[in-house]
């Protein structure tokens, strides 16, 4: 099996069991720990920021993930208000402990770790996907 | 996630295992905060976490923040590849001291 699909309401119980089930599957697939790892952190950043900023609590996703011969590919399709993951600033990450502030480290480090990140809105659903290399 | 401490001389070693995301966060921070109020000198060990995401890696910088802000003492040891990589991204791995394992830690960490 090198696809997997799920359906999964924002909410942050289930998105950690999503996350874990994704963890499972990229694991049987033979996708090394560090793309399995990266990958179940970005679905889970992406969801929990549609379960906290989407504004509607039972926002829900469709989810289709693909194991590609050099990388993983995601697919997400949601019905929370528009929102463009691209379009976040970045955390200054060099700052001191002091100064360091809580926010926005999530979608950087998707920035930073995805490739060929894309989005769009369409049918009233916001379609982002992105892909993370394997090593 | 299971957090369980345990004390060895002076340090407090927090062991965690699991997934420090969305759902661990909060409980993470409330147990080593309460921890604060007993002792000074924490290490982290995280060698059975195997999934953090930017909530886990808010608490584990909460965390440090409060160690510090009481002039305590904190370094993590055990960190699994992946998840070193995020703290790496991050900016927050300058922030504390990392060890390899928990003896070096502990050694490092003894008075």
């Amino acid at each position: 099996m090198t696809r997997f699909e799920a359906k999964v309401k924002a909410r942050a119980q289930d998105i950690s069991d999503l996350t874990e089930r994704v963890g499972g599957f990229l694991h049987d697939g033979g996708v090394d720990t560090h793309a399995t790892h990266h990958v179940g952190m970005i679905l889970d950043e992406l969801l929990t920021n549609l379960a906290t900023h989407g504004g509607a609590a039972d926002a829900d996703a469709a989810v289709r993930i693909s194991i590609e011969k050099d990388r993983v590919f995601v697919e997400i399709s949601d019905n929370g208000p528009p929102f463009d993951p691209r379009s976040t600033p970045d955390p200054d990450v060099a700052a001191p402990l002091e100064e360091r502030g809580i926010g926005g480290l999530g979608l950087f480090l998707m920035r930073k770790l995805a490739s060929d990140i894309r989005y769009d809105r369409s049918d009233a659903r916001n379609h982002t996907s992105f892909a993370v290399s394997r090593r | 996630m299971d957090i369980s401490e345990e004390i060895v001389g002076n340090v407090c070693v927090v062991t965690a295992k699991g997934r420090l995301d969305g759902s661990a966060s909060a409980p993470f921070v409330d147990r080593l905060d309460k921890l604060t109020a007993r002792q000074s000198t924490f290490l982290m060990d995280f060698s059975g976490v195997d999934f953090v995401t930017s909530a886990g890696l808010r608490a584990v910088l909460t965390t440090i923040k409060k160690v510090k802000s009481l002039n305590g003492a904190i370094a993590i040891c055990g960190v699994q590849a992946p998840v070193r990589e995020i703290l790496d991204i991050t900016g927050l791995s300058p922030m504390i001291r990392i060890f390899a394992s928990r003896p070096e830690g502990l050694a490092a960490l003894a008075k």
